[in-house]
């Protein structure tokens, strides 16, 4: 079908036009982005010859159906890690216990709602299918980061979604291009940048987002009222969230339908022959829906679990809140592409770990920051799109050094090796940050920032105006 | 001369756009130029051609070719309206909302005389004339301003005026471009962008660092050394930003006339049936003088019109004087080379598309150093400091600009992102309210000095 027609344009540029041989792929009918296929990675063959001896067919039909679920994946032993959370908090473990466990549990449970959309997919259709990936892809993030607004931590929010971008576009890349580039040292490594810039340019856009409210609060002079600042930085917030989330439709129609070619990861013939045997659906359309309405649940429990717990958490472990939230949960959340994402990179496929990293990065910060925006606003939660100053001078160099890292096309390991660095430094730096965090309590993080701001003026202010 | 194919324009990107032996080149044409002329109508003298008396016809033809020979000349009835509402003291917003619209036509027609007279003067100078002229109106703009001691306002049209290039005129150009040419590829020349984007930056560096002393300050410096700071170091940046914009006038009209010259050969077919007829000129060398003195008087005029009823217009349309100078004046003054831009754009030409937007950011990027010095010598302090949201926005389009044409491709996609930027700097400075006390003040960067600073030292 629409595979099969190789784009001319989209094979020039990078001259590897035989390299990557776009097109006529069996994914493309599945609608699977490169997000999918890198979880795919984890999942192994599930042996059903135990189950073909039950006697009845409804019962093994309802056995094949829940091995495939539940023991389809690598991750599966983590499973248990649910039911203990679930105990332990009916028994009154302590409560870093229950975040501990949450957070293990939660990771399979990311890689199984992978799993299930893709199921889904088979039955929808390619775009559809694509439309449910790209908005399930980040499930986990979106669901923590809606339960942690209805408790109103607005901070708890806006830095486990900082953090995920960071960690996808250092952590997950970094690692993928250095295990890739260690891997592959004899081989050239290539990558189409055609997609990756697409990534970067509404990544900027986010920035640019971000960077507007918090500039406000510098320009603002001590005779500006308080409530003057966090009304306008409201009001741009949302209207600005508005205009992303129009960037975000944008791009979707631009990679599922007019660009699609751009997208396509590179024809996995050889490597990826072995996983290939689940090209049909091994799950019925409403069994695959009913495991995603469950599991979508579960990530709610454990989500409110991990909102609830991660205060005390962070008092017994020593660890402030926005350590916890911008490096620990990214990384569990994100578990299931980073594995993904450097197997691929293994083989020499960069193109797909690139898809996952910067997609899973554009999903977030162009659709799931603007989203939570929005629903704080129904919510009727002041939540604004500035981060501070800290956290978005980490995010611009992020993206800065990730655009300049992917600017020829080509890598090598030192590449993946100057991400994962710059990844470690920002994460020293917020491990290091101690500065005390009034606002993960309080209603709304950006008046009070303001409030701050505001009395730090008056304070030094006259001084410095005097002189 | 332009038939020398230089072996290294045509490398990166492969395509072989078969530069120079142009007609364009011979009379100093840029990407500018060509574009505003896709506004432009054939006269038809037909009528005039009855008249008996010579010098009567002469004048008359003269009269259409200059008067009636754009789409936009509508528009010019509200010059005399504007000065009509002037004298019998109309509403000054009203005074202000017709200046502008008059404003429109006439920057188009001074770049038709400019690009009459290269006909005489050769391409070299006509170049030149080209690239001082081609932004008359933004620069007449922020002279009078300048006059006026309105500093704030000069230094956020010149501000608006590089925005709306980078990002509104590019944005429409590649969204409307990437639209109408969905299944066709989009090629441009990078070496063109790239050059534009390393003054864009450089001029960024001299806004950046005025901005930063204000922030480095402790509170034991004293604001009059560190305006005194800024302000010296502003001059000197200037002066070297204009050694800058020399040597790329040097580069662009002399040394590197190739990597400047629009695709060339498939222009003919989609172009010839607008320009090659005028290939001519069409009026004579003095008049044609003349008639550009008139028009940069008239437009000296309204801009006095716009400059004195900006705070008015602000007052009584709930907007403020921010806004006002960084989209809405900008708007106007770029609206014949963003309409050219686009028509371009749609006949899948984006050389000249990224001509006209980027040439243009560069060229008022540099003007501000022109105002910096201009003020200097009628001894107003104004420095390259613009304040700390309107240099982020600045730093950002120009980044994500750069970031856009770097692989010499395009598609809609790259378009709306750039356009939704614009409209999201837009909104920032709708939304805000700051009261701006600068406004009348002399120096404008002085004020947010006190505060992040002792902010940053007190948190």
């Amino acid at each position: 079908m629409a595979g099969i027609v190789t784009e001319p344009w989209a094979s020039a540029e990078n001259g590897n036009a035989s390299m990557t041989a776009k097109g006529s792929s069996r994914e493309l009918r599945h609608g699977r982005t490169a997000h999918n296929m890198s979880s795919s990675s984890l999942r192994k063959k599930s042996d059903l010859r135990v189950i073909q001896k039950v006697p009845y067919k409804g019962l093994k039909d309802f056995l094949t159906n829940l091995q495939e679920v539940i023991l389809g994946t690598k991750l599966a032993i983590l499973f248990p890690a649910i039911p203990a959370a679930i105990i332990c908090t009916y028994c009154g473990v302590s409560q870093p216990w229950i975040f501990g466990l949450s957070m293990l549990g939660l990771t399979p449970l990311a890689e199984r709602v992978s799993f299930l959309t893709e199921q889904l997919a088979f039955y929808t259709g390619p775009t559809l299918g694509g439309l449910l990936n790209a908005t399930c892809g980040n499930a986990t993030e979106l669901i923590i980061a809606i339960l942690a607004l209805t408790n109103n931590k607005v901070a708890v929010v806006k830095y486990s979604l900082l953090g995920s971008i960071l960690s996808n576009l250092l952590l997950v890349l970094g690692t993928s291009l250095l295990c890739g580039g260690i891997a592959n040292i004899r081989r050239e490594q290539r990558f189409d940048r055609k997609q990756a810039d697409v990534n970067f340019f509404l990544l900027l856009m986010g920035l640019l987002c971000h960077l507007l409210p918090l500039m406000f609060v510098y320009v603002a002079t001590a005779e500006t009222p308080a409530a003057l600042v966090s009304d306008m930085t409201l009001t741009l917030s949302r209207g600005s969230s508005i205009f992303m989330l129009i960037g975000y439709i944008a791009y979707l129609v631009f990679q599922l339908w007019t660009h699609r070619q751009l997208f396509d990861a590179q024809d996995q013939e050889d490597e990826y022959d072995d996983d290939v045997e689940e090209e049909t659906a091994v799950i019925s359309f409403w069994s695959g829906f009913a495991w995603l309405v469950g599991m979508t649940l579960v990530i709610a429990l454990l989500s409110e679990y991990v909102v609830a717990t991660i205060e005390t958490a962070s008092e017994s472990w020593n660890l402030s809140v926005s350590f916890i939230s911008i490096i620990l949960l990214p990384i569990v959340g994100n578990a299931a592409e980073h594995a993904g994402a450097i197997i691929f990179a293994f083989k020499n496929k960069l193109d797909i770990s690139l898809g996952v990293a910067l997609g899973s990065a554009t999903q977030i910060g162009l659709f799931v920051v603007p989203l939570t925006i929005i629903v704080a606003w129904i919510l009727g939660i002041n939540m604004d799109l500035n981060f501070n100053l800290l956290e978005t001078g980490s995010l611009a160099l992020s993206i800065i050094i990730t655009a300049f890292t992917l600017q020829d096309g080509t890598s090598h390991y030192m590449k993946g090796l100057v991400l994962l660095l710059c990844y470690f430094i920002i994460a020293f730096c917020f491990f290091v940050d101690k500065l005390p965090q009034k606002q993960p309590n309080g209603f709304h993080m950006g008046l009070q920032q303001i409030n701050n701001f505001v009395t730090g003026i008056t304070g030094t202010g006259g001084g410095a105006s005097s002189s | 001369m332009g038939s020398i194919v230089e072996p290294w324009a045509i490398a990166e990107n492969g395509n072989t756009t078969a530069k120079g032996s142009s007609r364009e080149l011979r009379h100093g044409r840029t990407a500018h130029n060509m574009s505003s002329s896709s506004l432009r109508k054939k006269s038809d003298l037909r009528l005039i051609q009855k008249i008996p008396c010579k010098t009567l016809k002469n004048v008359l033809s003269n009269l259409q070719e200059v008067i009636l020979g754009t789409k936009l000349t509508v528009l010019f009835l509200a010059i005399p309206l504007a000065i009509l509402a002037n004298s019998y003291h109309y509403g000054r917003p009203l005074i202000f909302g017709l200046s502008l619209i008059g404003l429109t036509p006439l920057a188009e027609r001074v770049s038709f005389l400019t690009e009459q007279l290269a006909f005489y003067t050769g391409p070299t100078v006509g170049g030149l004339l080209n690239a001082t002229c081609g932004n008359a109106t933004e620069l007449i703009i922020a002279i009078l301003a300048l006059a006026n001691n309105k500093v704030a306002v000069v230094k956020y049209s010149l501000l608006g005026s590089i925005l709306s290039n980078l990002l509104l005129v590019l944005g429409t150009s590649l969204f409307c471009g990437g639209i109408a040419n969905i299944r066709r590829e989009q090629r441009f020349d990078r070496k063109q962008a790239d050059v534009n984007f390393f003054l864009l930056l450089m001029g960024l560096l001299c806004h950046l660092l005025p901005l930063l002393l204000k922030y480095a300050a402790t509170g034991e410096v004293s604001t009059s050394q560190i305006s005194k700071m800024s302000l010296n170091l502003s001059r000197t940046s200037s002066i070297v930003m204009l050694i800058a914009y020399i040597a790329y006038l040097i580069f662009q009209l002399w040394t590197h006339r190739q990597l400047f010259e629009a695709q060339e050969d498939d222009i003919d077919d989609a172009y010839d049936d607008e320009v090659t007829v005028e290939e001519t000129p069409v009026i004579g060398f003095w008049s044609g003088f003349a008639w550009l003195v008139g028009m940069t008087l008239v437009i000296a005029l309204l801009s006095e019109y716009v400059v004195a009823t900006i705070e008015e217009a602000s007052d009584s349309w709930g907007l403020s004087v921010g806004f006002i100078s960084i989209i809405l004046l900008p708007i106007v003054g770029n609206a014949a080379e963003h309409a050219g831009a686009i028509i371009f754009a749609f006949k899948n030409k984006l050389d000249i598309s990224l001509g006209v937007a980027l040439g243009s950011a560069t060229q008022i990027s540099l003007f501000v150093p022109l105002s910096v010095i201009v003020a200097w010598i009628m001894g107003i302090k104004m420095d390259l400091n613009f304040n700390l949201l309107e240099t982020s926005s600045l730093a950002l389009a120009i980044i994500i600009t750069a970031f856009t044409l770097q692989d010499g491709t395009s598609h809609y996609m790259k378009g709306l992102v750039l356009l939704l930027c614009y409209v999201i700097i837009a909104a920032c400075f709708f939304v805000d309210q700051i009261p701006q006390k600068q406004l009348i003040g002399t120096i404008v960067g002085l004020q947010p000095k006190n505060n992040p600073g002792s902010g940053f030292f007190s948190a």
